[in-house]
């Protein structure tokens, strides 16, 4: 009786367990901001990292064990990052994805390097994830902001500028990439007549681009991260009848600018890292539609080629132990859907900044709608 | 030359937002005493309703404007029931019902958030993209010349400004005060929701583009003072210029000019906290 009653009861602990396939899952924690400043990119890179493993999962998983994601939310704050990185290597996470802010991503590194917990964000770009701390769990795959503006740079070089504008938001990602534009700009010998800054939730953008029209640039470029004060630029722009052509960051590349800003987007040129003629990402978003009835864009493929990369660096590290992965991961060469054709992610020479800095594309809106690549990588 | 008068237009219309967000608070204020901050997501709202009436559903201008100020009203008048009577009638501290209505803040820009997604959203103007300016300045004269002939010409208007004067001694004179009330949460509301339709075809329709309104629109509200309409209007001017030609001409670097209107609220709090207009005796 009393072995029939032990049976019982490992047989209703089994059942509540979930079964042995619940328990021989791969734990991926991700880190994502759904109520923060940061919630319009975030949201839709975890879209795509949750289509990914969806994606992978249909196939058989990963070594034959499903993937399972843990998602937090840290509001976009950094304080409270570190404590969710914290709770998702105690949940059992053998590798992060961080998609907030990268003041969040930074800070949630102290707890990567301390618990030795890969970690990678594929959609931050800040250019100092990867040298304020020496930590050698993380990597970045998203864009640097100066590839960004070697980018732009290299594109720009052939128009010949001499003087440019720069204007951006007073976010703190938006003060980043400005900081990295002016640099680059300095660099290449292209002054910098006159900065401008739209603060948030400002109503117009008129003074500043008064200002802007004042000095007579060249070109203008775009810095801001803040799509609401981006459109405010922009009817500046038209309503003070400029006529001066204005380079962007890969902000303008999201799509909602087509709804948003229509009638102010015709040959404005903006950096993107993601090319729709290419084959790889013409079957991402037909399988993406066919599964979510939705349209992705390029937010949604760098969660997406952020989890196949990481799936991928556990099948070479042969499971998940995290020490191996780690190794699997500095080794990694990827070609996911991301960049210019034939790019690939790796980390060579103990870098761990993973996106090549030829890989991204210049394009132009034609019309409301983004159009062709005009120009690829930054030589 | 020409850079200034197209400033001064450009400073009327972002005042005349500014204007609308403070006359909101003033309508609530004067009554009731209670500060309410959620006249912001009031705004975002309302910029939603014209998202979803004039964007999504393609209705005639005014049909989507008369639903905008139908459903904010009904909203005002909710949040008075739900958020602030109980507390009221239960003889909670004057603070309670603020802390209930910056909690409704958020449970509104988190419905909003997660009813519509964090992307921005277009709104269209009626008037097209050229006399945007000229529309919100027309329409927020109307507003002002409305609530200003409604206090100052109307019995119902009375008895609001008696019951701002004191609110036993109107009781006891026989005027309603719980309607008083809702109905102050009920235009408020209304007068928030279209500084939001207003504003939108400019910033477009987002989750948290209410904050921001709320704090220059109750900078607006300090500087202009609480007692009188036309405080709001005036406060709502004088800090849109104050910005708009700091950032124009004050020869200090790019971004310190946001710390004008902190600058103003305090100069205001310390120097004349009852703000350039006092109320009538």
């Amino acid at each position: 009786m009393k072995r029939l009653l032990a049976v019982g009861l490992l047989a209703l602990a089994h059942a509540f367990s979930g079964g042995a396939g619940a328990q021989d899952t791969i734990k991926i924690g991700v880190i994502t901001d759904k109520v923060g400043p940061a919630k319009p990119y975030a949201e839709p890179v975890t879209e795509g990292a949750v289509f990914g493993a969806n994606e992978i999962n249909r196939k058989g998983g990963v070594l034959g064990r499903k993937i399972e994601l843990l998602i937090e939310d840290d509001q976009g704050r950094p304080d409270i990052s570190a404590t969710m990185a914290r709770k998702l290597v105690e949940a059992g996470a053998v590798f992060i994805l961080s998609m907030s802010l990268t003041p969040a991503t930074q800070q949630q590194q102290n707890v990567t390097l301390e618990t030795k917990t890969p970690q990678l964000t594929p959609s931050n770009s800040g250019d100092t994830l990867t040298t304020q701390i020496n930590n050698p769990y993380f990597w970045q795959t998203g864009p640097l902001g100066s590839t960004q503006i070697a980018t732009l740079l290299s594109h720009a070089r052939a128009k010949n500028l001499k003087r440019v504008a720069l204007i951006s938001d007073n976010s703190d990602l938006g003060q980043l990439l400005a900081r990295f534009f002016r640099g680059g700009l300095e660099k290449s010998g292209i002054e910098v007549a006159v900065e401008e800054v739209i603060p948030r939730g400002a109503t117009t953008a008129e003074p500043q681009m008064q200002k802007v029209r004042a000095a007579n640039p060249d070109a203008m470029f775009m810095a801001g991260v803040l799509t609401p004060e981006n459109v405010l630029i922009l009817r500046a722009h038209r309503q003070l009848g400029l006529k001066f052509p204005i380079h962007s960051s890969y902000n303008l590349s999201v799509p909602q600018y087509m709804q948003v800003a229509k009638g102010l987007l015709n040959g404005l040129t903006f950096v993107d890292a993601y090319d729709p003629d290419k084959p790889e990402v013409k079957q991402f978003e037909a399988e993406y539609q066919k599964a979510t009835g939705k349209t992705p864009y390029n937010l949604h493929g760098y969660g997406y080629d952020g989890i196949l990369l990481v799936a991928d660096a556990i099948r070479r590290a042969g499971g998940p132990d995290k020490e191996k992965i780690r190794a699997a991961m500095q080794a990694s060469s990827f070609a996911g859907i991301m960049g210019a054709k034939g790019m690939k992610y790796s980390f060579p020479e103990g870098k761990r900044t993973g996106f090549d800095p030829t890989g991204m594309v210049v394009r132009v809106y034609e019309g409301d709608s983004q159009g062709r690549v005009v120009h690829v990588g930054a030589k | 030359m020409r850079d200034f008068l197209e400033l001064a237009v450009s400073a009327t219309a972002s005042g005349c937002v500014y204007a609308l967000i403070a006359l909101a608070y003033l309508l609530m204020i004067r009554p009731t005493g209670i500060i309410n901050f959620a006249v912001g997501e009031w705004a975002m709202v309302g910029a939603f309703a014209g998202y979803l009436t004039l964007s999504k559903l393609n209705w005639p201008y005014p049909a989507g404007m008369a639903a905008m100020l139908g459903f904010m009203l009904l909203l005002g008048w909710a949040t008075e029931r739900v958020a602030v009577r109980p507390l009221v009638h239960t003889g909670a501290p004057p603070l309670a019902p603020i802390l209930a209505l910056l909690g409704m803040l958020v449970v509104v820009r988190e419905s909003v958030s997660i009813g519509f997604g964090p992307d921005p959203h277009q709104v269209p103007e009626p008037f097209g993209f050229a006399w945007q300016k000229e529309y919100m300045v027309g329409v927020t004269l109307a507003v002002f010349a409305g609530a200003w002939l409604f206090f100052e010409r109307t019995l119902a208007g009375r008895s609001f400004e008696a019951v701002a004067l004191d609110r036993k001694a109107a009781a006891l004179m026989g005027i309603n005060l719980p309607r008083v009330t809702a109905a102050s949460f009920a235009g408020g509301a209304a007068v928030a929701g279209l500084a939001g339709i207003l504003v939108s075809p400019n910033v477009s329709a987002h989750y948290l583009m209410g904050v921001p309104l709320a704090i220059q629109g109750f900078t607006a509200l300090v500087i202009g003072g609480v007692g009188r309409v036309e405080g709001a209007l005036l406060g709502g001017l004088l800090l849109a210029f104050a910005e708009q030609l700091t950032v124009r001409y004050a020869p200090i670097p790019a971004g310190y000019a946001q710390g004008v209107p902190l600058l103003l609220l305090m100069l205001f709090l310390v120097v004349r906290p009852t703000g350039l207009l006092r109320a009538r005796a």
